[in-house]
């Protein structure tokens, strides 16, 4: 035997199960997440967002803006990513993402909170060991401004037994 | 700044360009693997081992990591950018984005998109385009879809400046 016995180490387990949600609750995600110039950039030109308005200072002034303005997408990641261990972690997969409201640029340098609500929630038919939820996730700037909104649905596993 | 910003992005696709019902095709595709996956997912706090843990992965029956589907999604879009956001001055929104396939590392997605509609903005340099996007894998499975609304500038305004 392996000294320590690693199989006496009890499992520090992370996420929610279906029954752990209810109408109405909300979550206050952990974290928060400073997006920088480095983040932005590497993101949008990984992901072929090749429009300068997201890689070029100077292109970004022109139009308007301080300076880049982040990838709405990497906006929409990073909301979403921070609202992982609270809302999906344990459960399953994407059923499908709703209404997502870009409503004002994020700039680098900008800190993103993200926080939830669950406005959904049923058994599947088709998949007994799982439910579906829904919740609103919004994301907010240092400011407190709501820069983004949507709407998912996940697969959520229930508690054992299955 | 120096040159004609309109010098550094194309000029076929301005709000004017955009007539719905027009697909398209785009040109590249690309092959998914640790940067796309492991590194994007990280870098957005995405923290289901799911997307970067594959020995976990093969006792399951996806038997591999998962890409994650948002990262997947940014990607098609990604695809889809120079055609439809190039000359944009935001991206207002997305809707119905469904996650149909698994995609895994190694796997190779391309996009194809139609104008659904275009209409005027709140403002007179610019108009809203709506697109649908679909983004398929090396098989021709469709791996995601979803709507999105630009912010398009107009030639008429943007286009000597």
């Amino acid at each position: 035997m392996a000294d320590p016995d690693f199989s006496t180490f009890p499992l520090r387990a992370r996420g929610h199960a279906y029954e752990d949600f209810a109408d109405g609750q909300c979550f206050d995600h952990h974290w928060g997440r400073t997006l920088g110039q480095a983040d932005a950039t590497l993101f949008a030109t990984a992901a072929l967002r090749f429009t300068p308005l997201y890689f070029n200072d100077e292109y970004a002034r022109a139009c308007g803006h301080p300076g880049i303005v982040v990838d709405p997408l990497l906006v929409l990641c990073t909301v979403v990513g921070l609202s992982v261990e609270d809302l999906s972690e344990a459960g399953g997969p994407f059923l499908g993402i709703g209404p997502v409201r870009f409503l004002l640029p994020v700039y680098p340098g900008d800190t993103l909170t993200a926080r939830s609500e669950v406005v959904a929630r049923r058994q599947s038919e088709k998949r007994p060991g799982f439910g579906i939820v829904t919740w609103r996730t919004e994301g907010r700037n240092q400011r407190g401004q709501i820069v983004v909104t949507c709407e998912r649905t996940n697969l959520v596993a229930r508690k054992a037994p299955r | 700044m120096a040159e004609k910003v309109a010098a550094l992005t194309g000029n076929d696709n301005y709000f004017e360009d955009f007539v719905a019902g027009s697909r398209m095709r785009h040109a590249r595709g690309t092959t998914v693997g640790e940067v796309e996956n492991q590194l994007m997912t990280k870098l957005v706090m995405n923290t289901a081992d799911a997307h970067f843990n594959e020995q976990r992965m093969a006792a399951t029956p996806f038997g591999h990591r998962l890409v994650f589907g948002l990262i997947t999604g940014s990607i098609v879009i990604g695809l889809a950018t120079q055609d439809t956001a190039e000359n944009a001055l935001a991206e207002v929104g997305l809707d119905r984005l469904m996650f149909r396939a698994p995609v895994f590392h190694g796997d190779t997605l391309t996009a194809y998109t139609e104008v659904l509609e275009t209409r005027d903005a709140d403002r007179d340099d610019a108009g809203i385009v709506r697109f649908k996007h679909w983004g398929l894998k090396q098989d021709d499975t469709v791996v995601f879809e979803g709507e999105r609304e630009v912010l398009v500038k107009r030639r008429s305004h943007w286009g000597t400046r």
